[in-house]
């Protein structure tokens, strides 16, 4: 960037010349603000340091302004030293991770129940027949537990471990409300259809989704472990 | 006079020399710079433009915490503190670099003394 502007050397406006060359970083403004402040800092010490070692105005200025050679490429640097990927990795490995494993732990589980020949019950539910799988709503509490334990040792918040433990619940939630408008949309029959939606959104999720959470509930408690051992 | 170590080797023992004066006491950035010169006799610098890109990477990782605060004259500083986490890393950074010391001793006969 060419030094066309450089400030007054009797009294340099340091933010203003930090905020200029800077330019707009994707950041949050209180966290631009404060590193421009801080820059800024930085820059009138240097400059107060050189005159204090009774070096000319325009000298220290200089000096000051040789503290970056390049605004651009710190910019950059301090956009990456500052960006979100940090808070990304964590949110998949006390989220997206833990509830992937409980998900799939979950969707294992009744596999193995139905190869096992364990049969469903079938219940009667708004006067419809449901084939309820208690052997494996009876299994959901350890994964409930399983999702809400791995998000908790990956230092997850209350929502990220609730998130994680009732993940299977959750999926065959987005799952039904994919399907009810196409089903809707196919046959047009509309009160069947909400029934029979209101009636799998019990069997499927909401039994789940209890059973899921009795598992997960000691550790929705639990306070955050440190971040050394949860690096560690 | 100390001779300059070129930026390429200093930047890996940035790391180090923050934590190492940190865990004495909380620093504000132009002080930090200041003391890591005066202690090594120039043979490490820090200038704004790699000295702040390294704090915020650290305060990232947990590693230091900065807080505004007031000196006794008024002027407001960011004060870098090391947390509990950057004190767990500073043994192992020392011993890392103790190991890479000794490497290159017995490789080119440079001492670390």
């Amino acid at each position: 960037m060419p030094d066309g502007n450089k400030p007054d050397p009797k009294n340099p406006d340091w933010t203003k010349l930090v905020r200029e060359r800077m330019g707009r970083l994707d950041l949050p403004p209180g966290d631009q603000e404060n590193i421009i402040r801080e820059l800024a800092a930085h820059l009138q010490e240097t400059y107060e340091a050189a005159r204090s070692q009774q070096i000319k105005e325009e000298e220290a200025v200089e000096l000051a302004m040789q503290e970056v050679k390049d605004w651009n490429v710190l910019a950059a640097k301090i956009q990456r030293a500052k960006s979100e990927e940090e808070i990304m990795n964590r949110r998949t490995k006390s989220l997206w991770l833990p509830g992937l494993l409980t998900f799939l732990g979950a969707s294992a589980s009744l596999m193995l129940i139905q190869f096992a020949g364990l049969q469903p019950r079938i219940e009667w539910i708004a006067h419809t027949g449901v084939t309820v799988y208690w052997h494996w709503l009876a299994s959901l509490p350890f994964f409930g537990a399983l999702g809400a334990y791995l998000s908790w040792r990956s230092r997850g918040s209350t929502w990220a471990r609730l998130g994680a433990g009732l993940s299977p619940a959750l999926v065959m939630l987005i799952v039904m409300c994919i399907l009810l408008p196409w089903g809707l949309a196919i046959d047009g029959f509309a009160s069947f259809r909400l029934v029979m939606f209101g009636v799998c959104l019990t069997n499927w999720v909401l039994f789940p989704a209890l059973a899921l959470t009795l598992g997960a509930i000691p550790f929705l408690r639990e306070p955050n472990i440190p971040a050394a051992q949860a690096q560690g | 006079m100390t001779k300059r170590i070129r930026s390429k080797i200093s930047r890996g023992s940035g790391e180090l020399a923050i934590l190492s004066l940190l865990a004495g006491e909380p620093l504000y950035g132009f002080e930090i710079a200041r003391q890591i010169g005066e202690r090594t006799g120039g043979a490490l610098t820090f200038t704004l433009a790699s000295l702040y890109p390294l704090l915020y990477e650290m305060e990232k990782r947990g590693w230091v915490e900065g807080r505004w605060q007031a000196n006794h004259a008024g002027r407001d500083r960011r004060y870098y503190r090391l947390t509990p986490s950057g004190r767990k890393q500073l043994a192992p950074l020392k011993a890392e670099w103790r190991a890479f010391f000794q490497a290159l001793n017995s490789l080119a006969g440079v001492s670390h003394a």
